[in-house]
């Protein structure tokens, strides 16, 4: 019978008409039959139900808990909880017989069709402090705060009760008609939502961070910011962190990891990425001033005209200063269609007084300039080339013209070399790929590295790779066979002794190779090669800064060291000759 | 051997001791300055440095070479002499600030006392473009704008200016002419990307300095703008401009409808004095939106030669400033601030030692700009709230207490290396 008494206590016992002989004044019990205890136990349970609602309400205002924490099974711990309570609440008289289900949110962009839209004018939207209170004019956002206030000044109030029938549900519309949530079909159907929205679209933004100046209308959002303001943490592809968002912006403008990404993915926009040898012709052909190079590369398309290379097959101008041009990508690009473009930016083709220190952007042509090109800057010792390994997945000019650049750096390339190496590592690292190889790529970085930095000046590094391109052709079969470990199979029993040669040598080499493998075997290595760094790209965000640097090293990188070791075992600084004790 | 020749060579003698006696006191002078410096307020021993010398005793760089200066603009060849040869014993690239300070200066001081300015200035000019290469470039250039924000300021504070006067343009024409290599820009593509509900088109025209840049350089440039205009999503185009006799109107292909806005950084002390209202009348026949203009904050201008001890004195000024900002905001060993250094050594040569030729890097201070701005005629156009605002925090994010900001109007703000303004940036309407 403590229910009873609880309920007088709270003068609930008052309100419930009905069959019982309640005493209307005082907690004392009395006895109740068994039917009109029946009654009363289930009215009881209901008003206990309005009083837990009708505290769930004040609840809400006084102490920002959810009303799910209020719906008690026991409604009457609730009640004594909230004994003080003054005995002058009014009661629902309409209870409710089950805690109301949790609302539903809707979808997404999907307001319910059966809601009731309202539009509300922009003031009315903006307006805080709607409730204002007639003695001391303070403003209220809410009613029930205004009705709580209003005690203090004994005025009477009254509070809200949740409304018993099933509550329509509303939606808001923007009252700018120019937004996409004017139409009732985008409504909102939050008020507080809508009211956010339309001061951060239609709004003047009056809160701004003093770190970034970056500005907001609402305050709630720049309060967010302001807390992770300089915490973010930005990383580029190349590997490097930066905590400033304009540093990082810059960098990665010309971050040597941009050129390859985007080379990448144009390398996903082309189709034919063989070496046709037609096709090559024709490209070759249609290069200005080589026509030396050209006899060259029409031999070199050809299998067979392989072994005339060495330093008397190419007719190259050996000091062919004056026509430096990186086009190592070029060959790359000879199904691609992105090669138009380079040819037109690239048409002017000197640079005399600048020397090998600057590779101008690259011509169309293909092998003869990369021959040229390695021919004219002695020094292959720019840790750069090394760079341009990215290119080898379809790069365009840009990424040859980047790796090129520095071919004429002297005395650096052993340092430089290593920084490459461990950048290379990084990516290698952050890739999922799968070395096949039988050395890893690290391992045949460093390898280079150690032996790298002496080899700098040797011009018949080229003739001597060249001279190797032979080698390969008994063994493209393996090449066929793995993409990655194609590379390195080359190496076969050839240890990277002359790896210098292959961090020195410029991409050509690779490229050459790879040419010669895309001759030799064409299509499926060298599809497969690119295959590879398309799925890595295609798995990247566009910026790629929040993938950070994991598809940073992409197919490109993955190739380098493989590429590297091929050459490794192929290329020697000495000479044909050292080539040939090696086979 | 004749009482003649005995005499010639106690003769000899006696001079050798003398100037053996000379040295030691001068290498005594300059201990004492450095000790001094160490143990500030220790009172370096003789040679009245009394007056003023407070908080300067260590400085003794600035001093010797004023002296130095004076004996050569005097013609005093015995005191010169001595001067450089003492300067010469402590002067070093690879010391303290002080001692690489006099090592520069003495170096441009010694090529105008032997009239070989310009000879050392084209040699100098020759090695360090042997060395150069985009990734040389391109490292110095970011580190120091990581380091410092001599440069950024001007960026940050253009960038802003320009973005304001092409709100709603639809098509945009920037014309550079300046020394940063775009690496202006990227930030601006990115602000153009992200502020915009419709992104514009942006077209770039620049004109690289100091002339000439290598054009493979500058293509190098261009297509790296290239490739992050196109991941940023900004519809770009990219030309280059080969001299400034092509800034006009049809040579750079502007069209009606394009909004040009010119950018004119660290440029206008390359032109000839002569030649620089010219310049800014070509500006103005582009009819851009804006003009924005950023300049180192010195005025080496030599009308005569009297004005020589003048330029020196401000050389000196600015420089002692600008190699004491490197060495506080670079770690102890950096090449990167060795490279600056070598450009600064280049530039005061050519500065004091050089004169008339084509080659010119006479400064000019922000008001004297304005002056020949407002002459264009173009008027000053204040930075916003908002690009001060930009400013401001961006000057937060370097050292502290060393940077700040000055307003100068009407035209202009200052960056200021404790408390001295070394950078004037400013916007210009015609």
């Amino acid at each position: 019978m403590h229910k009873y008494s609880s309920l007088a206590l709270f003068g609930i016992g008052r309100c419930i008409k009905g069959p019982s002989t309640l005493p209307s004044s005082g907690p004392t019990p009395c006895s109740l039959t068994e039917t009109e205890t029946e009654t009363f136990e289930t009215s009881l349970f209901a008003s206990a139900h309005c009083l837990a609602t009708l505290s769930n309400i004040v609840y809400s205002q006084l102490f920002p808990l959810s009303n799910m924490q209020m719906m008690p099974g026991d409604p009457f711990s609730l009640s004594t909880s909230i004994g003080g309570f003054t005995q002058e609440q009014n009661t629902n008289p309409n209870p409710k017989p089950n805690p109301p289900p949790k609302k539903k949110r809707n979808l997404p962009g999907t307001p319910d069709p059966d809601a009731e839209v309202i539009a509300l004018s922009p003031k009315t939207l903006m307006a805080t402090n709607r409730f204002i209170c007639e003695i001391c004019n303070k403003g209220f956002q809410r009613d029930q705060n205004l009705q709580l206030h209003r005690r203090g000044h004994n005025l009477p109030w009254k509070l809200r009760q949740r409304s018993n029938k099933e509550v329509r549900k509303k939606v808001y519309i923007c009252p700018e008609q120019s937004c996409v949530h004017h139409d009732p079909a985008r409504a909102l159907g939050d008020l507080t939502g809508i009211k956010k929205h339309f001061s951060r679209k239609h709004g003047e933004k009056k809160w701004k961070c003093d770190k970034c100046s970056k500005k907001y209308a609402v305050q709630s959002d720049w309060k967010a910011h302001t807390k992770t303001c300089g915490t973010r943490e930005y990383k580029c592809d190349c590997g490097t962190l930066f905590s400033r968002k304009d540093s990082f912006i810059t960098h990665r403008a010309f971050c040597d990891a941009l050129a390859e990404e985007s080379a990448r993915l144009t390398s996903v926009t082309t189709t034919n990425l063989n070496f046709k040898s037609e096709e090559g012709a024709s490209v070759m052909n249609s290069q200005h001033g080589l026509g030396r190079g050209l006899i060259s590369a029409q031999g070199l398309q050809n299998v067979s005209g392989i072994p005339q290379f060495g330093p008397h097959g190419f007719r190259l101008d050996f000091n062919g200063m004056e026509q430096q041009r990186p086009s190592l990508s070029l060959w790359l690009n000879q199904g691609n269609p992105h090669m138009n473009n380079n040819n037109n930016i690239n048409s002017n083709n000197s640079a005399p007084d600048v020397g090998p220190n600057y590779m101008s952007s690259c011509s169309s042509s293909g092998l003869p300039e990369i021959v040229q090109m390695a021919q004219a800057n002695a020094l292959m010792g720019s840790s750069s080339m090394v760079s341009n390994f990215g290119v080898l997945a379809g790069s365009n000019s840009t990424s040859a013209n980047l790796s090129l650049s520095s071919l004429g750096k002297r005395g650096e390339a052993g340092g430089t070399v290593v920084d490459l190496a461990s950048i290379y590592h990084s990516e290698g690292q952050n890739n999922n790929s799968k070395p096949a190889s039988p050395m890893s790529a690290t391992a045949l970085l460093q390898k280079a590295a150690q032996m790298g930095s002496t080899r700098s000046t040797n011009p018949s590094i080229f003739s001597g790779s060249f001279g190797v391109m032979n080698s390969p052709s008994s063994q493209t079969t393996s090449l066929n066979n793995n993409n990655n470990g194609g590379a390195a199979m080359m190496l076969g029993s050839n240890t990277a002794t002359d790896f210098s040669s292959l961090t020195h040598s410029s991409n050509s080499f690779d490229q050459l190779v790879m040419q010669t493998n895309g001759q030799l075997q064409s299509e499926p290595v060298k599809l497969k090669l690119h295959a590879n760094a398309v799925e890595h790209n295609l798995t990247r965000d566009f910026l790629g800064v929040s993938g950070g640097g994991g598809g940073g090293g992409g197919g490109g990188p993955q190739f380098l060291p493989q590429e590297l070791a091929k050459f490794a075992s192929m290329g020697s600084p000495m000479g044909l000759s050292q080539f040939t004790s090696n086979r | 051997m004749d009482d003649g020749e005995k005499k010639e060579e106690w003769k000899w003698k006696k001079i050798g001791e003398e100037l053996e006696r000379e040295r030691k006191s001068m290498q005594k002078t300059w201990r004492s300055r450095s000790r001094s410096s160490e143990s500030r307020g220790g009172g370096g021993e003789g040679e009245g440095e009394g007056e003023g010398e407070g908080e300067d005793e260590g400085k003794w760089a600035g001093k010797v070479l004023r002296e130095c200066a004076k004996a050569i603009s005097e013609r005093d060849s015995k005191k010169t002499q001595h001067l450089m040869w003492m300067l010469n014993e402590v002067a070093t690239p690879y010391g303290e600030g002080e001692q690489k300070v006099a090592w520069y200066f003495l170096q441009a001081l010694f090529c105008r006392a032997t009239q070989s300015g310009e000879r050392c200035y084209k040699t100098l000019t020759a090695v360090g473009r042997k060395n150069e290469s985009f990734e040389a470039a391109r490292s110095l250039i970011l580190k120091f704008q990581e380091v410092s924000p001599w440069t950024t300021f001007g960026h940050v504070a253009s960038n802003g200016a320009i973005l304001e006067a092409f709100e709603g343009e639809g098509k945009l024409h920037i014309i550079d002419v300046s020394n940063t290599l775009c690496t202006q820009w990227p930030t601006l593509l990115e602000a153009l990307a992200t502020r915009n509900d419709e992104t514009p088109q942006l077209k770039l025209s620049v004109l690289a300095l100091p002339l000439p840049v290598p054009s493979s350089l500058i293509k190098e440039v261009g297509q790296r703008m290239e490739k992050f205009a196109r991941l940023m999503g900004v519809p770009f185009q990219f030309n280059v401009i080969s001299a400034f006799s092509q800034i006009t109107k049809e040579a750079l292909g502007l069209q009606d409808d394009e909004a040009i806005a010119v950018n004119c950084v660290g440029a206008f002390r390359r032109v000839q004095v002569q030649e620089r209202d010219n310049l800014i009348l070509s500006f103005k026949s582009l009819s851009p939106k804006v003009v924005t203009v950023v300049e180192e904050e010195a005025d080496f201008s030599i009308s005569t030669q009297e004005d020589f001890l003048k330029c020196f004195h401000e050389c000196l000024k600015f420089y002692t400033l600008y190699f004491e900002m490197l060495e506080e905001s670079f770690p102890p060993t950096s090449n990167e601030r060795l490279m600056l250094e070598r450009e600064c050594s280049r530039s005061i040569i050519r500065v004091l030692a050089c004169c008339g030729g084509d080659c010119c890097e006479i400064r000019e201070r922000g008001v004297q700009w304005s002056q020949r701005l407002t002459n264009a005629p173009f008027s000053p156009t204040p930075f916003s709230d908002d690009v001060l605002d930009d400013v401001k925090a961006l000057l937060k994010r370097y050292q502290p207490g060393c940077w700040s900001l000055l307003l100068s109007p009407p035209s202009g703000i200052y960056l200021t290396w404790k408390d001295q303004p070394v950078v004037w940036a400013s916007a210009w309407k015609p």
